[in-house]
């Protein structure tokens, strides 16, 4: 539905200019949640504000419905953004907010108090129309800037962080409500933020940003289980990461004992396992056997986090829930026998650190 | 404890010399008010409370067509100043930096910077060519000469109200269909409108004020307030004086102080 094709983003002239989006290419689905996840300063905002259309590109294009919309001012686009400040314009009130697309295409009075009515009680607002938007609770005035960019039925919906100025506990209730509002809606959605835990339970696919460029584009499960290179490894969920190298179809850890059979191509590797697969002791199934020293143990309620060092000096965590009996798994200063399950190993690309 | 911190309120003699200051600022303004309700007829002498000085001005017709012609010129120049001052401030917050835009706001701050006199000066010179020429004595020489000085003090309540306004909400305005002028119209001049009035105020109580201007430009028998006064204290001063000099000071004060209402920052 939204095709994305070299989209360039470059800002200043000459020696200073700095390009904050490197031809970016990739397509959005219809009724899809989409997610684009990054640090601050990878270029996910700057890539919502082109969609948006309040930055011209410098190259590429933006194709929605087979139509180019990349040179299009932001007020001919079927799209409309729910802003990080929420931008509610603080001279109007809520129902006023809410209706002022429709206003300003110049539809009718009655269908405008009929939609605007319609999208209040869609965000639980209804009681509150004839409020100020400056009147309003953090959370209410995310829902009328959810209700206000919905009334005019865009497209697409983009959302430039909106959970971010809000409580913990408010932000989770938005995350569901979010959720619900676009499923009900059928809309798709094109959601910005840092926070890879709303990443990952909102989205039907997450794209990780990194640089102005695209690092990796995938469902939640896929991303954290087959991550596609270090960064993504290392920004969605927590990784060890070991040096390691492939030689005629076997992988071989230095601190490791036996080298395991792979299918990967000669040559130096990242070896990336999550603390969670790391077993302490034997594990039933084929994978690499390491010495280790426990040099911490750190209780985390649910589970604990159990800090190794192995014999080169290379450090690796292990997260082992705790069980209902029995007490720690180990203790500090000893010298154990840990296990890396081959089928929780990834082998990334080695890059330069 | 000891505040380590620089206070200025704390240095020796600062609350001495800032009673002092507001003394001579105002007890003179005091002492004009108390004599313009002097009931006796000598302005030495306080014969007791009455408003007789005022019904005696509200009857004088040479006061009655100076305050007039004070009204609307001020009105006039008011409103020519703030819709030119509101359109420059559009134009050096609201599009991108241009060729220019730095000699423009000098140009627009000029009169504040330039003496009166020379303005008056200059303007006197060139005007009166083109009274000769054209045969024109009325009140636009007076209004365009108000508009232009007036310019700097609209200009400056809008400009900052326009810089300290929220860009995003301008933004949101185009992303949800809204052209530009819809945009202006019910964005960006709703939220601006206060501003605006307050430097209208400003400019209007510029103008009212303005002697030299006024007195330098304006065709024989035409006569602002301030150069009415002027005309009459070449005589001698009356009670009556007193009393329009209060109710300037009062209509003066009264816009100032709307002004200022508009402007400051509800908490």
């Amino acid at each position: 539905m939204l095709d994305i094709r070299d989209l360039t983003k470059s800002f200043g002239k000459g020696d200073s200019t700095v390009t904050a989006l490197h031809e970016v290419s990739f397509t959005i689905a219809e009724g899809e949640f989409f997610t684009l996840l990054g640090p601050s300063g990878c270029g996910k905002t700057t890539l919502l504000r082109l969609i948006a259309g309040f930055e011209p590109p410098s190259g590429g294009a933006l194709v929605l419905d087979g139509q180019d919309i990349a040179q299009m001012p932001p007020n001919r686009r079927p799209v409309n953004t729910v802003f990080q400040n929420y931008a509610l314009f603080p001279h109007m009130t809520v129902a006023q907010n809410v209706g002022f697309a429709l206003g300003a295409q110049g539809r009718p009075k009655d269908e405008i108090a009929r939609t605007v009515a319609r999208m209040l009680d869609l965000v639980q607002l209804g009681h509150l129309a004839h409020r100020k938007s400056g009147e309003l609770s953090g959370g209410q005035q995310q829902r009328v800037a959810l209700a206000r960019a919905l009334a005019p039925k865009p497209r697409i919906l983009l959302l430039d962080e909106p959970l971010s100025a809000l409580d913990m506990k408010l932000r989770k209730e938005m995350q569901v409500e979010l959720k619900r509002l676009q499923q009900e809606t059928g809309l798709t959605f094109i959601f910005v933020t840092h926070d890879q835990e709303e990443a990952l339970t909102m989205s039907d696919r997450i794209a990780v940003m990194s640089g102005g460029r695209i690092q990796q584009i995938a469902t939640p499960r896929e991303l954290y289980d087959q991550p596609a290179n270090r960064f993504v490894a290392g920004f969605i969920g927590e990784s060890n990461f070991l040096d390691a190298s492939c030689a005629h179809g076997k992988l071989v850890l230095p601190q490791a004992g036996a080298p395991l059979p792979v299918t990967h191509p000669d040559g130096p590797v990242t070896l990336m396992v999550r603390p969670e697969h790391v077993f302490l002791g034997p594990a039933p199934g084929a994978g690499l056997s390491v010495p280790a020293r426990v040099e911490r143990l750190v209780y985390f309620g649910t589970d604990t986090h159990v800090h190794l060092m192995l014999a080169d000096g290379a450090g690796l965590v292990a997260r082992v829930q705790n069980a209902l009996r029995g007490g720690a798994p180990c203790a500090e200063g000893d010298a154990i026998s840990i296990t890396l399950p081959a089928d929780a190993l990834r082998l990334l690309p080695k890059e330069a650190a | 404890m000891a505040r380590r911190s620089f206070d200025i309120r704390r240095l020796p003699g600062a609350a001495t010399l800032a009673i002092t200051c507001f003394v001579i600022l105002y007890i003179p303004l005091v002492i004009l008010v108390v004599n313009s309700l002097n009931a006796g007829k000598a302005i030495n002498v306080w014969e007791g409370i009455s408003l007789r000085w005022y019904a005696t001005a509200l009857q004088n017709e040479g006061f009655l067509n100076a305050a007039s012609t004070s009204l609307i010129l001020a009105a006039t120049a008011a409103l020519v100043a703030t819709v030119t001052a509101t359109m420059a401030a559009l134009a050096t917050t609201r599009s991108k930096g241009f060729r220019g835009e730095g000699t423009i706001n000098l140009v627009l701050n000029q009169p504040l910077m330039v003496p009166e006199i020379v303005l008056a000066i200059a303007l006197l010179i060139i005007l009166a060519q083109v009274k000769q020429v054209t045969g024109y004595t009325g009140l636009w020489y007076l209004i365009i000469a108000h508009s232009a000085f007036c310019i700097p003090f609209a200009y400056m309540p809008v400009r900052a109200r326009l810089q300290g306004m929220d860009l995003t909400l301008e933004t949101a305005a185009s992303d949800l269909y809204a052209s530009r002028f819809y945009t202006f119209r019910k964005v960006t001049l709703p939220l601006l409108a206060p501003a605006v009035l307050a430097g209208f105020m400003l400019a209007f109580v510029v103008s009212l004020d303005d002697v030299v201007i006024s007195e330098f430009l304006k065709s024989p028998g035409q006569d602002t307030l301030p150069t009415y006064l002027l005309g009459q204290l070449r005589r001698n001063l009356t009670s009556e004086i007193y009393a329009i000099s209060s109710l300037l000071l009062l209509i003066s004060v009264l816009i100032v102080a709307g002004s200022w209402l508009l402007t400051r920052k509800k908490t």
